[in-house]
């Protein structure tokens, strides 16, 4: 039978280990390991990226820890020099303010909202993306048109990789989809190739070359139809290239319009400037070439034609993040394996149904629309250096607003701040503006911990000067 | 006094003469448009000479002079060494001698492996991955190369306001009377130095230069009537120049070093009638200072601590600030020896670095142009690396007591030990609050309050360093020589916070202030104290 413990012995005990959480050897511990913990995570940004170092080491069990041991420490000291007298004035406020601090960290980070938001010149967006959440959404149809989601799952690859002896899976109605690899820094490279078996629902896949000797155009790319009947289209900025069904008249712009036949032919129809008349029409085959009859002398040439493409990624792995490098995940299903890239969509298909699933950041949906209705960028005289940009934004009930640099929007609990900008790299012309985008309701708590420890060191100073003045000198 | 008053006019004589510049200067005071402001053409040249040659002057000419023969006649530089290449593995690939530090522009661009490097370079450009010390070099030479040929072919060299727009027109743009009165300043600035150079009499000099003078004026005159308002802003011209030629802190430094000599008299000697002296020298040096800082400060129109070099100017001066309160207060002696012995040194190390520590004036990156927030910021937190710059000092004179023998100097040390507390007393005081107004200008210009951005978390692990010093001081485990040994061990801290995050971890958001060098000479300061305190802690038990 367990004996109670004698309060007099309880209470021993209890001021031992009050003794021993106030204790100062317990403080400059808690404080040199807090220091060697956030010093690692330096150490991994500079090799990794930030994203890296929070993953591995600001938020892990291991800081946390230190950081709640910190917390035990500062409210035992404060207990133990109970009852407070005056000269505890600015130890009680520095350790208060500390605490106070730490709890809003807690609440920032538990409720608030950290997420960025990019809207084109012109256009509007009410998505934020939450860069270090990501989620893994499983779709199917039987039709193509109309899709019910299966599986929406929060995943996080980095810390926790899927492989092959431990996949993820996700139970489809015609077997399993298993995500068995994942690489956290690769260049991916597109490539189109044939299916073994041929199913009727993939869209055709067409490598094109344009070309003119004289003025040394070259281009060559893919385009590749999602779906049959899908248009899909490159812009090279003279004329448009598409895949996909072609309208009955043009519209009034250089044109052509490729249109995968019955069969395994590929029609094509050219439409011209200022016309809605086609200028010319016909068929082509791989490996021929035709000039489509516009008043610049370029060639098209058809150097792979798929009726049926399927898509995947050649990877090249790097050992660390660079702004080119992103994250991808292999999947197999029925046998067959391929690659996802992080904020990309696949199809899977089965005999009767066909999956989509998409990996990618989360989005929240902000409840209202920004509206970009211009962005401007000054540049210190004579340079291209950026001075200061600014973003015109409308959104509802407030109507225009300007966001710049350091002035940001207070709007419906949200405070959105311009971050940086996008411009098309060939005329330096600004494409889009990003906002970072965020809710935070522990600020005001933050704010009122810094302040109480400014009071408290401010106090040692007045209590010093008191101290000093009362000894003799 | 009368050698207050000596110094006094000295100084003054140095400043009138300053003002008045001598003919042939007036080409200095033309306004030229380069990165991103109008900069006076003394400050151009010295700059571009700095990028290509590494040094403000060549065989003893002038930066002003050889920046002007380099468009004048390119040819004539084809084989003068004038581009500094230090990097080894850069020689390597070039085949060039690695003892050789200057090089033609023959030897570098018209080798057949420059080509390959400059596609090396490319591709690493747009692999996007951070720079390596080679790639950085390999910049350093195309930007090199680039200087020059922009130099010579006249496209670098900006000097009339537009009509329309704010670029401005250079050399290579001008036309009519604008390219007339251009021509009509070379033709005289080579008469000029063609004048120096066969050493012809003093008048004979003297008219020479009046003439380039007049056709300097005469090309401002045109240039001004294209764009007055773009074209007025001579004060500030004027101002820099002076800058340029004044060394404003380069004097401060001086009178530092001869105040701390009183110093050391009135402290080791005990000769307290030095004291005023030592005040006096250290004012004086402290004016000088203010007034460089001022002169900055006027010319950018911003508080000068946006780089390393200017934040280690400004810490210097904090460090004299903080060391002359602390002697105000308990008068120590040893504190404002300190003090001044270590602002002298910052400077001296501020001045003789320029490649590390850029003096150049630059203009801001967008994402600083908060003055209200950066001045108190910034200037809060690199104000307490002032404090504990004061404590780092301190310590080192403590250890060298320490080696001297401990028994002897008891009472000096208890002193020593006693400034080192309050100097990290004063530096936690600055710096907590610096975190905190760092942490509400990230919340309000970024959205996020703490973010563990390196730059803030190196700020951070300094600060919990000093505050684990003082609470080891409280528990009485730190004495004499613990405290001194902390002032300088701890110190590292703030080093890499201040030039570790930038120089050598090279990540994150406050990359504006990111460069390359200096690591292997930092990194031996810092090792030589930890040796230095292992050493003192070592002859103390003997």
């Amino acid at each position: 039978m367990l004996q109670p413990i004698p309060k007099s012995k309880f209470k021993a005990y209890l001021r031992a280990t009050i003794k021993f959480l106030s204790s100062l050897k317990l403080a400059v511990i808690v404080i040199l390991s807090i220091a060697t913990v956030v010093a690692v995570g330096t150490f991994v940004e500079a090799k990794l990226d930030a994203a890296a170092a929070r993953k591995l080491v600001y938020n892990t069990f291991w800081m946390y820890s230190v950081m709640g041991l910190l917390a035990i420490n500062l409210i035992a000291v404060m207990v133990d020099r109970w009852p407070w007298k005056a000269r505890h004035t600015s130890f009680v406020l520095a350790h208060i303010g500390i605490l106070v601090l730490m709890a809003g960290s807690i609440i920032t980070q538990r409720y608030g909202l950290d997420g960025s938001l990019r809207v084109a010149v012109g256009g509007q967006s009410q998505y934020v993306i939450l860069p270090s959440e990501t989620d893994v959404l499983v779709y199917t149809t039987f039709d193509g048109d109309r899709y019910t989601k299966l599986a929406e799952k929060p995943v996080d690859f980095y810390l926790n990789p899927p492989t092959a002896e431990k996949p993820m899976v996700v139970a489809g109605y015609t077997g399993e989809i298993k995500f068995v690899d994942f690489k956290p820094y690769v260049i991916p490279a597109r490539k189109v190739t044939a299916p073994k078996e041929l199913n009727g629902r993939r869209g055709a896949g067409l490598r094109f070359q344009i070309q003119n000797q004289n003025i040394k155009v070259n281009v060559i790319e893919w385009l590749v139809q999602l779906r049959p009947n899908h248009l899909v289209t490159h812009d090279f900025g003279p004329a448009k290239l598409h895949l996909g069904p072609a309208p009955e008249k043009g519209n009034g712009v250089n044109e052509i319009f490729f249109t995968p036949q019955a069969g395994g032919d590929l029609k094509y129809v050219v439409y011209q400037k200022d016309s809605e008349k086609p200028l010319k029409t016909g068929s082509l085959k791989e490996g021929e070439v035709f000039n489509p009859g516009w008043k610049m002398p370029i060639e098209v040439r058809a150097l792979r034609y798929l009726p049926e493409a399927e898509e995947d990624w050649d990877l090249q792995e790097r050992e660390a993040p660079t702004p080119l490098t992103t994250s991808a995940v292999k999947l197999t299903f029925n046998g067959q394996e391929q690659w996802l890239i992080l904020n990309d969509t696949i199809k899977l298909f089965s005999n009767d149904i066909v999956y989509v699933v998409s990996y990618g950041n989360r989005r929240i949906d902000l409840g209202f629309p920004i509206k970009l209705t211009k962005f401007t960028m000054d540049r210190y005289q004579g340079t291209n250096k950026a001075m200061e940009y600014k973003s015109n934004v409308e959104v509802p009930d407030l109507g225009g607003h300007l966001i710049s640099m350091n002035e940001p929007l207070k709007y419906r609990g949200f405070t959105i701040y311009q971050a940086s900008f996008e411009e098309n790299p060939n005329t330096g012309e600004p494409t889009a503006s990003v906002f970072s985008v965020n809710q935070d309701p522990g600020r005001w708590i933050k704010y009122l911990g810094s302040l109480i420890i400014s009071l408290g060191i401010i106090m040692l100073f007045y209590f010093k000067k008191k101290a000093n003045k009362g000894k003799p000198s | 006094m009368k050698r207050l008053q000596i110094i006094l006019l000295l100084l003054l004589s140095l400043m009138v003469c300053s003002a008045f510049a001598a003919p042939g200067e007036a080409l200095r005071y033309l306004p030229v448009q380069n990165s991103g402001r109008i900069k006076p053409y003394d400050t151009f040249a010295k700059e571009m000479l700095e990028i290509v040659y590494g040094k403000p002057s060549f065989e003893g000419r002038g930066a002003t002079e050889i920046i002007l023969t380099w468009m004048l006649s390119p040819t004539a530089w084809e084989n003068k060494k004038i581009f500094e290449v230090r990097n080894h593995e850069v020689l390597k690939a070039l085949k060039l001698p690695l003892e050789q530090r200057y090089f033609a522009g023959q030897e570098l661009f018209a080798n057949e492996q420059f080509q390959m490097l400059q596609q090396e370079l490319q591709a690493k450009r747009d692999s996007k991955e951070k720079f390596t010390p080679y790639f950085q070099a390999l910049q350093r030479l195309e930007n090199q190369l680039g200087v020059f040929r922009g130099i010579a072919g006249g496209h670098m060299l900006n000097i009339v306001p537009p009509k329309e727009g704010t670029t401005w027109l250079s050399v290579a743009d001008l036309q009519g009377p604008q390219q007339e009165a251009f021509m009509g300043l070379t033709k005289s600035f080579v008469d000029y130095i063609g004048a120096i150079a066969q050493g012809v009499s003093k008048e004979q000099a003297t008219t020479a230069g009046q003439a380039l003078d007049e056709s300097v004026l005469k090309f401002r005159e045109v240039a001004k009537s294209n764009n007055p308002e773009l074209y007025s802003n001579d004060a500030k011209i004027n101002t820099e120049v002076h800058y340029n030629h004044f060394h404003p802190f380069r004097w401060a430094y001086i009178l530092y070093m001869l105040a701390s000599i009183m110093l050391l008299l009135v402290w080791s000697m005990d000769k307290p009638n030095l004291m005023k002296f030592a005040w006096i020298l250290a004012g004086l040096g402290f004016v000088l200072h203010t007034y460089g800082f001022g002169v900055r400060m006027y010319l950018m129109d911003r508080a000068p601590v946006t780089n390393m070099y200017e934040t280690v100017v400004w810490m210097s001066w904090g460090a004299v600030v903080f060391s002359g309160v602390l002697e105000i207060i308990y008068k120590f002696r040893v504190v404002f020896f300190a003090g001044t012995l270590g602002a002298m040194v910052a400077l001296i190390i501020a001045d003789s670095a320029p490649a590390v520590l850029d003096p150049s004036l630059q203009p801001l990156e967008a994402v600083l142009r908060s003055n209200y927030w950066l001045t108190i910021h910034v200037m809060t937190i690199t104000i307490s690396y002032a404090a504990f710059f004061l404590a780092f000092i301190l310590g080192d004179i403590g250890l060298i007591y320490y080696i001297k023998g401990e028994e002897k100097y008891q009472a000096k040390l208890q002193i020593i030990a006693t400034s080192v507390y309050r100097a990290m007393q004063i530096g936690i005081a600055f710096l907590a609050p610096g975190i905190i107004l760092g942490g509400i200008w990230a919340d309000y210009s970024w959205g996020r309050f703490w973010g563990w951005d390196p730059k803030e978390t190196w700020a951070l692990i300094a600060l919990l360093g000093y505050l684990a010093v003082l609470h080891g001081r409280l528990g009485g485990w730190f004495k004499n020589f613990g405290m001194i040994a902390a002032g300088v061990i701890t110190f590292s801290l703030v080093i890499m916070a201040w030039y570790g995050v930038n120089f050598v971890l090279g990540a994150g958001l406050h990359t504006y202030g990111f460069g390359a060098g200096g690591v292997e000479y930092v990194g031996a300061i810092v090792l030589a104290h930890f040796l230095l305190v292992v050493y003192a802690s070592i002859v103390r038990k003997k």
